[in-house]
């Protein structure tokens, strides 16, 4: 199993992250994706494979529960198999898989509304050793007898605070490093309403969560 | 400005927790297997797989699709107004069908329309039997001009047997 964690921190600005975005299809997943309209179900594995994790990883962010974002990743790959033929190869297969993710998330957190139920996967043990991290649980913090589980169950009780299109831009921006304007085709709006969502979400974000910021 | 940027930057620091939550080991070895057997199964994201290629193939579908997903209470209401029409159409068809032919004209008025109250009802009722006891009653009016019509000079009714005549084809 690859390690997202590490992907993730090492595109935490605005550069786009692994080929999302505008960037022509890549020959080979297009032909994986021919392979796969003509029903070759192993070209779709080799689809699937590729960006499960990812997928997996914003629905978790935006969920807050495993068994959630387990369903919710499988069902957006069948869902995207399905409409397969409405893909035209504009934007990568990634961005549109993720756009389906997107929607069919916010439609279950629409359904679900307010009764949140976390189950939190657990932290790579690589988190004990990150600098930022480690500075965050230190003497320094007015909390510092504060562990990292807790610190994490904050955190996602926090992000569930927040509306689902602002906890969005926070999830993919600030977690998965998308760029503003990657995020704006996903979310279908323009790079400024991003911009503002994600400064509100951020302002949010530090009042629930004072009691363990410097 | 730059004690926001800072704060930011502690935010920012904090999120970086959420890029270490991992499932479960070897979760994502099964995954993709898991999809394609529920592909193969025939199952769908959500819905029925032609729904959804529609749906994906008209925006304004995924829209009002959208909408009763987010509020289950909008579908019902529309499946309700569905069967309502539904039934309303079955019931004014059988009625529009029936065209009854009254053969007693008293009788018409009464079958000829609806009959709300059990009072209506039961009237109609009594002139039916009024009429089925004492038939030249009702029919006296309606039948004088076609009796009129009829030669007078004879029987009303002159049964005459004529013997039949077959005459076959090619015998004589």
């Amino acid at each position: 199993m690859t390690e997202p964690a590490s992907r993730e921190a090492a595109n935490p600005s605005d550069e786009p992250a692994n080929g999302a975005g505008d960037t022509p299809v890549p020959v080979e997943e297009m032909v994986l994706v021919k392979r796969a309209l003509k029903g070759d179900l192993s070209a779709y594995d080799d689809l699937v494979r590729r960006y499960q994790e990812r997928i997996y990883a914003t629905i978790y962010h935006m969920t807050s529960n495993h068994e959630d974002a387990n369903d919710l990743a499988q069902e957006a790959f069948i869902k995207a198999f399905q409409a397969l033929r409405s893909f035209k190869g504009g934007s990568s297969f990634y961005t549109w898989v993720y756009r389906i993710a997107v929607n069919k998330t916010l439609n279950f957190l629409k359904q679900r509304k307010n009764k949140t139920h976390m189950s939190l996967d657990d932290l790579d043990f690589n988190a004990e050793h990150d600098p930022d991290l480690v500075a965050l649980i230190s003497d320094k913090t007015p909390r510092r007898e504060a562990g990292l589980a807790e610190l994490q169950e904050k955190l996602n009780a926090a992000m569930q605070k927040l509306s689902e299109p602002h906890r969005l831009v926070v999830t993919l921006h600030d977690v998965q490093g998308l760029s503003h304007e990657e995020i704006a085709k996903i979310m279908d709006c323009n790079a400024g309403t991003v911009r503002s969502r994600l400064f509100y979400a951020r302002q949010q974000l530090q009042a629930y969560l004072s009691d363990y910021l410097q | 400005m730059s004690q926001d940027t800072e704060n930011f930057e502690q935010l920012r620091r904090l999120l970086k927790l959420k890029r270490y939550e991992q499932p479960p080991p070897r979760y994502f070895n099964d995954f993709s297997s898991q999809v394609i057997a529920r592909v193969k199964r025939g199952e769908r994201g959500d819905g029925y797989a032609s729904v959804g290629r529609v749906l994906w193939e008209a925006p304004w579908l995924q829209r009002i699709w959208a909408a009763f997903e987010a509020k289950p209470i909008l579908a019902g209401a529309f499946g309700l107004a569905v069967c309502a029409t539904l039934i309303t159409g079955v019931i004014y068809s059988e009625r529009t069908d029936l065209q009854p032919v009254a053969l007693i004209p008293g009788a018409e008025a009464s079958i000829s329309g609806p009959m709300d109250s059990p009072m209506e009802i039961a009237n109609a009722m009594a002139e039916n039997r009024t009429a089925l006891i004492n038939p030249a009653a009702g029919l006296e009016g309606s039948l004088s001009n076609s009796l009129s019509a009829l030669p007078t000079d004879g029987p009303l009714f002159d049964l005459r047997a004529d013997p039949a005549s077959l005459t076959i084809p090619g015998r004589n």
